[in-house]
């Protein structure tokens, strides 16, 4: 391709996919009630699992972690760790349990449980920081796309790419087009693991299960060039893989997003088992993502090219990079682009939506207007949704890592604030709404801790690491909402009833 | 109530043990032997490190959850059952 010009196959590859979800949706939309799980049947709860897949899959998962791989090997482990053991957490102590308060959003749980317009308010707040990190994370993948697609630099690409995304959540909307979500994880899988195949078996690897033919690849890498891309705690202390790992595990429990997904679904043995499935189809992406880590590394071994001479940046779009130097079809390597630009769109827009969806609903008539409308909460969601889109663009124009680091950030915030005060929330009666506010500021305060002032006190940048703070900081804001709680008077009678008669000791629905 | 939390206990013992002991595994080996050892254990193609957290863990992860599920939808109809006969029971009194 020469420089300087547009990618015109892999933008078409690109368009027409998109043609084809907003088509899907159109016809989804006439048949939506039927779907996912009314009927609690065997293809209902693969729906749910499909939706949770979907859901969860953003440019974190597509770009970042075959980029982590790429540059620290068996330390990126800890993020395949957290984010799928963080679902068996969700599952036993929280999913289960919410669906029983009959809440339909994070903050709506928190005023319920807490008592408190404050806590709520501070959870509405909490969700909009942690939905502009993330999204921070998912505007850089698709700057990063947008420049490799019209061959332009990073800032115009930030520019352009967010043009695009707003135009495609406005026209989707226009168009009044439902989001069919199996069919987006279809394509997210396809996409992910089609051009994966063919690369391996380009290289004379096992390529019917690449997840373990690049087994064979790692022992090349070492045998013929001397690189140990598999050992585990080279350059990394086990305190820092553990540190991460749980931090994206109590991230993954506490994500707003995330947790959204089982007050919407009917039946809670459906959401159960929507949950197995959603896991599964996960984890199929997570089997394959360090294959594309160690290629890229076999195959700059095999050119002769230095090691991450593009930087960070570079390691980003290394599942572009590698499909490109392995000699794939310029259309699977499109395939690869449109996957990725759905996954970071379709993240996009369900954390922006959450977000605006948290201003006009909790903030914006307790606080700004008491007496709006529903048309006037309507027109704050549609402003904000852009004001929001405006401030991540801004932010993305100087992004503070990769996009796994800034994705890890925001769940490193998720875990040290809305993980524990969902979990004592749930599992013990006595956690007031002095507990809850002194817990979350105090969770903030940690989240934060290490970019305020760990250059000068670098024992915070040990212990409170901004990727990985939650393993030392989620147990200490228990314990200060434990002690808050207790030093204060206890929630109301009705609150701890509604607990141990409702939530804990109710048959399911 | 005391059955779920028994069972909670059990599944995120199965969590903790899996992940925290496979990582003390690949420690003590990388610390112990060498990295030439753990590159020579391979398991399915991979090193045993590899297998251990990138294969088996999230596996493990979806039987975990599998059986918890399990055991609450058999937990479920129980109570379902119990609390059935509970609010059948005067009837059946009275029918008698």
């Amino acid at each position: 391709m020469a420089e300087g010009t547009i990618q015109l196959l892999p933008l078409a590859i690109v368009v027409a996919l998109f043609a084809v979800l907003i088509l899907s949706g159109l016809r989804n939309r006439k048949r939506h009630a039927t779907e996912y799980g009314f009927r609690g049947n065997y293809a209902g709860r693969i729906g749910i699992g499909a939706g949770i897949a979907s859901n969860w899959m953003s440019s974190a998962s597509f770009l970042g972690l075959a980029g982590i791989f790429y540059l620290k090997g068996y330390f990126a482990m800890a993020y395949v760790v957290g984010w799928t053991g963080g679902y068996v957490l969700l599952l036993v102590l929280i999913a289960t349990q919410i669906r029983r308060f009959g809440k339909f959003t994070a903050p709506d749980f928190v005023g319920f449980r807490y008592e408190s317009e404050g806590a709520r308010t501070i959870v509405a707040v909490i969700s909009i920081v942690i939905t502009v990190i993330y999204c921070v994370a998912q505007f850089r993948g698709i700057a990063l796309l947008v420049s490799w697609l019209f061959n332009i630099g990073y800032i115009p690409a930030v520019a352009l790419g967010t043009s695009l995304f707003v135009s495609f959540v406005v026209v989707s909307g226009l168009m009044g087009t439902a989001r069919n979500q199996k069919m987006q994880y279809f394509v997210l899988i396809t996409t992910f693991i089609l051009p994966l195949m063919v690369l391996t078996r380009k290289l004379g690897y096992f390529w019917i299960l690449p997840q373990f033919g690049y087994g064979e690849a790692i022992g090349e890498l070492q045998q013929q060039f001397g690189v140990n891309w598999s050992e585990p705690f080279a350059d990394t202390s086990l305190f820092q893989w553990f540190a991460l790992c749980f931090s994206m595990m109590f991230g993954t429990a506490g994500m707003p997003h995330v947790l959204s997904r089982f007050y919407m679904t009917p039946g809670i043995r459906d959401a159960r088992w929507g949950v197995v499935w959603g896991l599964f189809f996960i984890a199929l992406i997570y089997w394959s993502a360090p294959a594309y880590g160690v290629l890229a590394r076999l195959i700059e071994a095999r050119h002769a090219l230095p090691f991450n001479a593009g930087g960070i940046d570079a390691a980003d779009l290394i599942v572009l990079s590698v499909a490109s130097l392995g000699g794939l079809p310029t259309w699977l390597v499109g395939l690869l682009a449109a996957g990725g630009m759905s996954a970071a769109f379709s993240a996009t827009a369900g954390l922006l939506m959450t977000g605006s969806a948290s201003f006009s609903y909790d903030i914006y008539p307790r606080l700004i207007r008491p007496n709006a409308t529903e048309s006037d909460k309507i027109f704050a969601a549609k402003g904000f949704f852009l004001l929001l889109a405006a401030i991540v663009m801004v932010l993305t124009f100087r992004p503070w890592g990769m996009i796994v680091e800034i994705a890890a950030f925001a769940f490193a915030l998720a875990g040290n604030t809305i993980f524990p005060a969902f979990l004592l929330g749930i599992w013990w009666p006595r956690t007031n709404a002095t507990g809850v506010i002194c817990g979350m500021l105090t969770g903030l305060a940690i989240s934060f801790s290490s970019l305020l002032c760990g250059s000068s006190l670098p024992f915070i940048s040990t212990l409170f690491p901004s990727t990985s703070s939650a393993l030392v900081g989620a147990p200490l804001v228990m314990l200060v909402m434990v002690a808050a709680s207790s030093l204060s008077s206890p929630p109301s009678e009705a609150v701890r009833l509604f607990l141990t008669r409702q939530v804990h000791d109710c048959p399911e629905e | 109530m005391k059955g779920e939390v028994r069972v909670i206990k059990l599944v995120l013992s199965g969590w903790l043990i899996a992940i925290v002991g496979f990582q003390f595994f690949s420690y003590l080996l990388e610390v112990n032997y060498s990295e030439l050892l753990l590159s020579d254990l391979t398991f399915f193609n991979l090193p045993i490190q590899f297998w251990l957290s990138g294969q088996l863990l999230p596996l493990w992860f979806i039987v975990l959850c599998a059986l918890f599920n399990f055991w609450m939808d058999r937990h479920g109809v129980q109570s379902q059952e119990g609390s059935l006969r509970f609010r059948l029971k005067p009837d059946s009194e009275e029918d008698d």
